[in-house]
């Protein structure tokens, strides 16, 4: 029987803001929680869009950047460790960092276009102009679909529209734990459906089994008269 | 891509109640079930009813969006295979609007399902499912209205019956009314959707009709063939290129820039290998109708498209087609191709020999068919007779079968079409000697018999 249609990576980045101000008011504790509850709605999404196969990584920044999650990880392997806070706001140095990995190789000749998820309360400390460039160089850069997400009202969110880049998609302003989980969710879901298959919602499919029944062959008997021939 | 939505600030919660517009009873929110462009689908409970609430986001709580929900409301659901809006619901307080739609039973999987693998309909269920496609598709262009935007994503199937639901109706709309908001998903938009040239209309449905049939069949899009292997990000130009601008077929014989590859030379199956397995094993009639849909029509919107009509039959054809090899397997007899090119004459003849079985390559051998008027069904142990086999007055309706093969009580070697209708058929051997079938009783399968069922008269062939 055939196999699945013809796929296509879907790569999903969180950039996350790892800052000292992001222990304030419990606000990274919030935002790991609301990125591991966003999982089974992810896997929701990607099991309706048979022609994406995501693949989520995370990166954190604070003093400097680093791989929270390095390996491009299907959603079904995917949990979420939490991110712990201290430090500066080094924006750029995240960017470079996803560029670097947006460079073909290690990306792939042919994919549907990445997303980034940018998660930050604060402003950049450092050159985040050219880290947004380095990315802006990357085909895969340019072609990204970039969400930001202004966590509290000291965001700069000039700098977040700058990221984003598409003047039609505005940052989502989270003031507070439960606009920031419907902002990660609506990044995690309806974004990440808009970039598998430009569409709209559908309702849950549930597993069930499914069986066949086996029929046999039918066979012509030989020739008689109609009076035998009926039973 | 297209801009994503705003964010929706205006989730519901597990409790909350909203009001009916219509009933004014009160709702109640059960659960999260998913979310989409437009809004969030949760589960509801409805004067003890489970029901399901679509919520839409702020920007589509829109007085045209609701003016057109209105409208679908009143008109009502074109048949029950639509989970329909039902009534309007709104929360107090709130400018936040959406609708009630029955809640999807669980034995429905989505197409998606589908195309991934993870059901796998026999042929039969799907010809069934493309059979009430066509017949959903023309009930809802009969009450006036076209769908603005549907996909593999509002299409659920019962894999064991083929039973469709389709789900998501709200961007139904007045045939060729256009209004703003969602104009669809490119790869089952008409090409000239796509290229913005016009409005969602009864003949732009048929293409997207196409492409569900397509998708069916062959687990892959009909204008995704080689051409794909160009494109690095996959992106809304690319897909309106692939599928608006510079629209191709992946089986056009007389274009072949974007033919379908093998899977030897394309292992990721994007320029469709799945279909390149598949189109060789069905049956001329459905090539050609696939053919015409994906050539001429995407030129011709008025004249170059597939019917609903044409599809039912089709698919109709396509069930009394199949037969099992040694190993169970399904494949289809080829009436116009190969068994049956010339004119056929009753059970006499040599006939050319039938293709090994698709999947494991053992012999088919050939079954009996009962030539009914211009048409055939092929007699496997499973084979129905339907109400629209025996008279052609009649729609297609698989509900309740007026035949079936049997086995003889006593001998199971001899086959017979056991009578399930309420009126008594009756039968002619070679020799000329007459019998009545009464309902209940069955007739011996055998070569030159004739059956007269009412209007129509069967025939036993080869």
């Amino acid at each position: 029987m055939p196999r699945a249609v013809a796929s296509r990576p879907l790569h999903f980045i969180w950039l996350v803001d790892a800052s000292g101000s992001m222990r304030d008011d419990g606000k990274i504790q919030a935002v790991n929680n609301s990125i591991r509850d966003t999982i089974p709605l992810m896997r929701q999404v990607a099991d309706d869009n048979p022609n994406a196969r995501v693949l989520v990584r995370a990166v954190a920044f604070s003093s400097g950047a680093r791989w929270h999650l390095e390996k491009p990880t299907p959603l079904d392997d995917f949990s979420w460790q939490d991110v712990s806070a201290g430090g500066l706001t080094d924006l750029g140095k995240a960017l470079r960092l996803v560029a670097s990995q947006l460079a073909i190789p290690p990306m792939e000749e042919r994919a549907l276009p990445p997303v980034l998820v940018l998660l930050s309360d604060g402003q950049p400390t450092d050159d985040y102009k050219g880290g947004l460039e380095a990315l802006l160089e990357e085909p895969w850069g340019r072609s990204s679909v970039r969400i930001g997400i202004a966590i509290g009202r000291d965001v700069d969110l000039e700098v977040l529209q700058e990221f984003i880049g598409d003047p039609t998609i505005r940052p989502l302003q989270a003031n507070n734990p439960e606009a920031l989980v419907r902002s990660i969710r609506w990044a995690s879901t309806a974004v990440l459906k808009a970039v598998s298959q430009p569409s709209r919602g559908r309702l849950r499919s549930e597993e069930t089994s499914v069986t066949v029944p086996l029929p046999t062959p039918v066979t012509v008997s030989p020739s008689g008269p109609s009076s035998e021939a009926v039973w | 891509m297209s801009p994503p939505p705003r964010p929706a600030f205006n989730s519901l919660g597990s409790g909350d109640r909203l009001i009916s517009s219509t009933s004014g009873s009160p709702c109640v929110v059960r659960e999260f079930i998913g979310a989409g462009g437009q809004g969030e689908v949760y589960s509801a409970s409805l004067d003890g009813e489970e029901v399901a609430v679509k919520w839409y986001y702020p920007n589509w709580c829109t007085p045209s969006q609701r003016r057109s929900l209105e409208v679908l409301i009143s008109k009502g659901t074109p048949s029950e295979r639509f989970l329909w809006p039902s009534d309007l619901v709104s929360q107090p307080g709130s400018p936040s609007f959406g609708y009630l739609m029955p809640l999807r039973q669980k034995r429905f999987r989505g197409m998606t399902d589908l195309l991934k693998g993870r059901i796998d309909p026999t042929f039969r269920a799907r010809a069934t499912a493309g059979l009430q496609l066509a017949h959903s598709f023309l009930q809802l262009h009969a009450h006036g209205l076209c769908y603005r935007d549907i996909s593999a994503g509002n299409v659920f199937l019962d894999p064991t019956t083929g039973d469709i639901a389709i789900c998501d109706n709200d961007n139904v709309g007045v045939d060729a009314e256009g209004i703003g908001g969602v104009m669809g998903t490119p790869d089952f938009m008409a090409p000239e959707l796509v290229r913005g040239q016009s409005l969602p209309n009864t003949q732009s449905d048929l293409f997207s009709l196409s492409v569900l049939l397509f998708y069916l069949f062959h687990v892959h899009h009909p204008l995704y063939g080689k051409r794909l292997l160009q494109i690095r990000s996959l992106d809304l130009k690319a897909r309106i290129k692939l599928c608006g601008e510079e629209p191709v077929f992946i089986f056009d014989e007389s274009n072949t820039v974007n033919e379908a590859l093998p899977w030897e030379k394309d292992p990721t199956g994007e320029a469709g290998a799945n279909a390149f397995d598949l189109w060789k094993i069905y049956p001329e009639f459905l090539r050609e109708k696939f053919t015409k849909a994906f050539t001429v029509g995407l030129k011709d919107p008025k004249n170059g498209r597939v019917r609903e009509t044409e599809w039912r039959m089709v698919m109709s054809q396509l069930r009394d087609d199949i037969t099992y090899c040694p190993n169970r397997h399904e494949n289809f007899v080829d009436r116009s191709a190969r068994l049956w090119g010339t004119p056929p004459t009753e059970g006499a003849g040599e006939l050319p020999p039938t293709d090994p079985c698709w999947v494991c390559s053992a012999t088919v051998s050939r079954p009996p068919r009962l030539r009914l008027g211009k048409t055939w069904v092929i007699l496997n142990a499973d084979t129905q007779l339907f109400p629209h086999h025996i008279d052609p007055t009649r729609l297609y309706d698989y509900s309740q079968p007026v035949a079936s093969i049997v086995q003889h009580p006593q001998d199971p070697s001899r086959w017979g079409i056991k009578n399930l209708s309420n009126r008594a058929w009756s039968t002619t051997a070679p020799d000329g000697s007459q019998a009545s079938v009464e309902p209940g009783r069955s007739v011996s399968i055998t070569l030159g018999r004739r059956i007269r069922f009412g209007t129509v008269e069967g025939a036993i062939a080869a």
